[in-house]
């Protein structure tokens, strides 16, 4: 069982906890966890735990380093002093101990985790003892505590860690309107709650940081299904569902809520060859499925970021890189299994569910939880990828000529655009990335040539790539899971096409500074093939898709509506707001009425809420869906 | 035109991003190792993809040995000041005195509020400043006594003082606008801002310094008092020179050297986050400058217009 040392900061010097720590790395002893000491005699030198946490952490190549809680208010001062000037700012500390982490990975205890402090001159009976309780640590002052702190250690090697039942910390942590012991079974091994090592690694996702009160992470379908009548019973609390965290628009974390993250369905399958059909599970990466499908001369047009997982994008649209070509993503899709919110797991195709199959290609996330997609892959061999950086003192112009030549292209040409604050008073950089769908150089610089005249080029990098080149840009999450922090802002809308005024206005939206990150991502080709009945992603005329992206929510609302007669619709995936207007946006009004039914039909709870969510329609509202309801089976 | 005699240092404008984790600690080594003085961190809590730049710099004070530290610079509201008086003292035992204090009164109150911080008007965060700069100095000293302000922003009773640092923290100030410069002269031992966001840019020095200096004066201290340092973001070597950091080793040296003499700046940090760029700004340029500095000391070119101190 494991054993610590607990290093008090109080009046002996930094330089002699750090000998303590270093002596303590060395021979063998596997925790140590530094405090202010709470002792009165100690008052004068408070030196930074923190400080000295970072420090030894630094140092030691494998000792788990204990976080100590932020200072108590008041603890290091009079208690009449205002709260504001004594207490660290808990989202600062909590910064403090994930940037840790990442620097030292897998060696940081939280605070959360349970550790006990053992009583001065404890025995190795009274050690195991107090092991239920969490790893013991040793008040270590000298030399000669460590020895017996080591000598313990050594007594105590092979005796294997009891289960420890949660700490009373832990079990502080957990939140109200969560019924922890109901946890089914099948879910507890790989639960993760706020008193857990794992907690931080999953609490945030790629944007957005959370706090939520429970994840639980399911491996099949039938453990979805499980999570999926706990959250049936917890109505009372924030429900997100999660499949790579990538989302912009769903809340896939939150605050004291429940998570269902399905990263665990990530499987990729061939299932046939010959028909190109591909199986995925929600939790893959699109940066995984480009390498898994490259060595077959395939590819699925997915988004514009490796990172992103096939469950948030499936189920929304998938405006990507080869799109004009292929189409978006759920057009490609041929069959989905989700468990509904009743714990039913079903299939949906264009014959079987089919109405559930139109709902969850664009509105998906309302519907159930989806645990696999199949897919019929395109066949797309070296295509030319393109990143281009253009520096520009002429932005209006710059953007014109941009929407004219990207929205003129031949379809096998999608070209993105990003462009954010100014770098000088009238300086903007534009970087262009995009993909030729096309194996012959030749073509490709033809197809690029245009857009090296948008301003002054600094940098140009064009390669023959498969596919998965073009994917291969993200950092895989690792153990440390992710770590962003705040709430994301961003805007987003359809333009029907890109016309001088509206070049006018948004170079006027970009010089104001408001704006850090302006995308248009450029749409047509083959995705205006597909008839707006077809699937709830109804918008599919639009010349290009614009997002916005900023730190106040309040200056671009206001900015946003300004462009707005602009705009006609948005694309949820890039959307914060949650108005009610914004709905009415991203779906015209009879998709609308209609998902509204089906919502009534297969979610009439609303269990499913944390994406754009759609309120089931009344009952005795008029079924629009009515002519497709014979074909269910749920 | 001023040269204030300061011992001349160099250093890197470190971003501390979190992709990947150890760039900022490796960027510090090889800033360590190209032989520079000084490694900074901007501090941006609320910006996701930077690491927390206090744990940065213990982390990257444990792992080097010379080269000295700070952040570019601290948000004070979101850094309660005896706890970063706490953290600073430490840290410069634990260094060996090699920290500094980087402060600032804080900027993007978006993102302040976002994390939980007050905001403030720009007016109240230069008051703000001043009383949390009172504070800290106050914590470092005078141990026996119980601190007691009874500040607008930071009130305190009965409050812990300590640890005392190892050598005296220079606090340098991140400032701009007309207040913060004149806190800057009345109270700081560094200016420490940024030539791009500098109001008229390399010519906008000057005027920063004459503020500096008057209100030195006025506050009984010598303008000496206050080293001058600048960052400098957008820099590059390329055999063409296309502005201030833009060209060749020797025409950094003489830009520099002019910049030391004539804006009497005489820390240059440098953004970048390039290593092969660090190697060569402490290889070639720092020697050359500091050459060129002590050469032209001893015979002062402008001997007339040198500051009393
Ligand atoms: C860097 C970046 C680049 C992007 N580029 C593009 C792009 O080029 N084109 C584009 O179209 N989009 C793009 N997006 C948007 C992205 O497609 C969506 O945000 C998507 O929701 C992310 O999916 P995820 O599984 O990673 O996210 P998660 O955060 O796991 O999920 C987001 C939401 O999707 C829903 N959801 C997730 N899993 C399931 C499931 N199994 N069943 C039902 N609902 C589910 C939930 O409502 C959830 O809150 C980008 C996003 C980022 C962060």
């Amino acid at each position: 069982m494991e054993l610590g040392i607990l290093l008090e900061a109080g009046r002996r010097h930094p330089d002699d906890l750090m000998e303590l720590a270093l002596e303590a790395d060395r021979r063998g002893v596997g925790v140590a966890v530094v405090r202010r000491s709470a002792r009165h005699e100690d008052a004068g030198e408070p030196w930074s735990p923190w400080t000295i946490a970072a420090w030894i952490a630094a140092r030691t190549e494998r000792l788990r380093v204990g976080i100590v809680p932020a200072a108590a208010p008041g603890a290091a001062f009079g208690a009449s002093t205002p709260a504001f000037a004594v207490t660290e700012l808990r989202s600062v500390t909590t910064k403090a101990e994930q940037s840790l982490e990442s620097l030292a990975p897998g060696r940081v205890l939280s605070s959360a985790t349970a550790w006990v402090v053992a009583p001065p001159r404890p025995d190795a009976a009274g050690l195991r003892a107090l092991a239920v309780r969490g790893i013991p640590i040793l008040p270590v002052e000298n030399a000669a505590d460590l020895d017996r702190a080591v000598a313990l250690a050594e007594q105590l090697r092979d005796v294997p860690s009891p289960p420890a039942p949660r700490s009373a910390e832990s079990l502080a942590a957990r939140v109200p309107g969560i019924d922890y012991d109901a946890v089914p079974a099948s879910l507890a091994p790989t639960a993760v709650e706020p008193g857990d090592d794992a907690y931080a690694s999953v609490s945030s996702t790629y944007l957005r940081g959370g706090a939520p009160g429970l994840v639980l992470r399911p491996q099949t379908v039938a453990e979805v299904v499980d999570a999926v009548a706990f959250a049936r019973e917890h109505t009372g609390v924030a429900l997100g569902i999660r499949s790579a965290g990538h989302g912009i628009s769903g809340r896939s974390t939150n605050r004291g809520g429940l998570i269902i993250d399905v990263g665990g369905l990530d499987a990729i399958q061939i299932i046939d060859r010959r028909t190109r059909r591909v199986r995925l599970g929600p939790g893959a990466t699109w940066q995984r499925v480009a390498q898994t499908l490259s060595p077959h001369g395939w590819a699925l047009g997915s988004g514009d970021y490796g990172g992103v997982g096939v469950g948030g994008l499936a189920t929304a649209g998938g405006i990507g890189l080869l799109s004009r070509k292929h189409g978006l993503t759920i057009d490609r899709l041929r069959a989905v299994e989700l468990v509904l919110a009743d714990g039913t797991p079903v299939r949906a195709t264009e014959t079987e569910n089919s109405d559930l199959f139109w709902a969850v290609r664009g509105a998906g996330a309302n519907f159930g939880i989806a645990t696999a997609f199949e897919f019929e892959a395109s066949e797309v061999g070296e295509v030319g990828w393109a990143q281009l950086s253009l520096v520009t003192d002429d932005l209006e112009a710059s953007l014109r000529r941009f929407g004219q030549i990207a929205a003129d292209a031949p379809r096998d040409t999608t070209v993105f655009l990003v462009t954010g604050r100014p770098r000088e008073a009238d300086q903007f950089v534009i970087s262009l990335y995009g993909v030729v769908d096309d194996p012959d150089p030749d073509v490709v610089v033809d197809r690029l040539m245009p857009f090296t005249e948008l301003g002054m080029l600094v940098r140009q990098h064009v390669v023959m790539t498969p596919y998965a080149g073009v994917m291969g840009n993200a950092a895989e999450v690792g153990p440390e899971g992710q770590h962003g922090f705040g709430e994301p802002v961003s805007r987003s809308a359809f333009l029907p096409s890109l016309t001088g005024e509206f070049a006018r206005d948004a170079a006027e939206l970009l010089r104001s500074g408001l704006v850090y990150f302006f995308e248009l991502r450029t749409m047509g080709g083959a995705i205006a093939d597909v008839s707006p009945h077809e699937t709830a992603f109804s918008h599919r005329s639009p010349a290009f898709q614009v997002a916005a992206m900023s730190s106040s929510d309040d200056r671009l609302s206001a900015r946003w509506r300004e462009l707005g007669h602009h705009f006609d619709g948005l694309y949820l995936s890039f959307e914060t707001d949650r108005s009610p207007e914004r709905l009415d946006e991203a779906f015209p009004p009879p998709v609308l009425d209609r998902l509204r039914s089906l919502k009534r039909r297969y979610d009439p709870t609303n269990l499913f809420r944390d994406n754009f969510n759609i309120a089931p329609a009344a009952e005795d509202a008029p079924s629009v869906a009515a002519d497709v309801a014979s074909g269910s089976a749920a | 035109m001023t040269d204030y005699g300061h011992d001349l240092r160099f250093g890197a404008f470190i971003t501390p991003t979190s992709q990947p984790a150890n760039h900022a600690v490796d960027m510090a080594i090889a800033a360590e190792q190209a032989g520079l003085d000084l490694a900074t961190f901007q501090d941006h809590p609320y910006q996701q993809s930077f690491l927390d730049t206090s744990t940065l710099l213990a982390f990257v004070a444990s792992r080097t040995r010379r080269i000295h530290l700070a952040a570019n610079v601290a948000s004070l509201p979101l850094r309660p000041p005896l706890e970063l008086a706490r953290a600073a003292a430490t840290l410069d035992v634990l260094s060996k005195g090699r920290f500094a204090l980087g402060i600032g009164a804080g900027a993007f109150w978006d993102g302040i509020a976002r994390m939980g911080g007050r905001t403030l008007t720009p007016g109240q965060g230069v008051d703000a400043l001043r009383e949390a700069i009172g504070l800290i100095r106050d914590s470092w000293a005078n141990m026996d006594e119980p601190l007691t302000r009874d500040g607008a922003y930071y009130p305190v009773m009965n409050g812990q003082r300590g640890p005392r640092p190892a050598h005296p923290i220079p606090v340098w100030v991140g400032a701009y606008k007309p207040r913060m410069l004149t806190l800057t002269g009345a109270l700081a031992d560094g200016w420490l801002p940024t030539i791009e966001y500098v109001d008229g840019g390399r010519a906008g020095i000057a005027a920063g310094n004459a503020r500096i200096d008057d209100s030195a004066l006025r506050a009984g201290r010598s303008p000496r008092d206050v080293r001058r340092l600048m960052n400098f973001m957008r820099v590059g070597m390329s055999p063409a020179g296309r502005g201030l950091l833009q060209g060749t080793a020797r025409e950094w040296t003489d830009q520099l050297t002019e910049l030391a003499l004539a804006d009497g700046i005489s820390a240059f940090i440098i953004g970048g986050d390039d290593p092969v760029l660090l190697q060569r700004f402490g290889q070639d340029v720092a020697p050359a400058v500091r050459e060129a500095i002590e050469r032209e000391r001893l015979v002062p070119r402008h001997p007339t217009s040198s500051v009393p101190s």
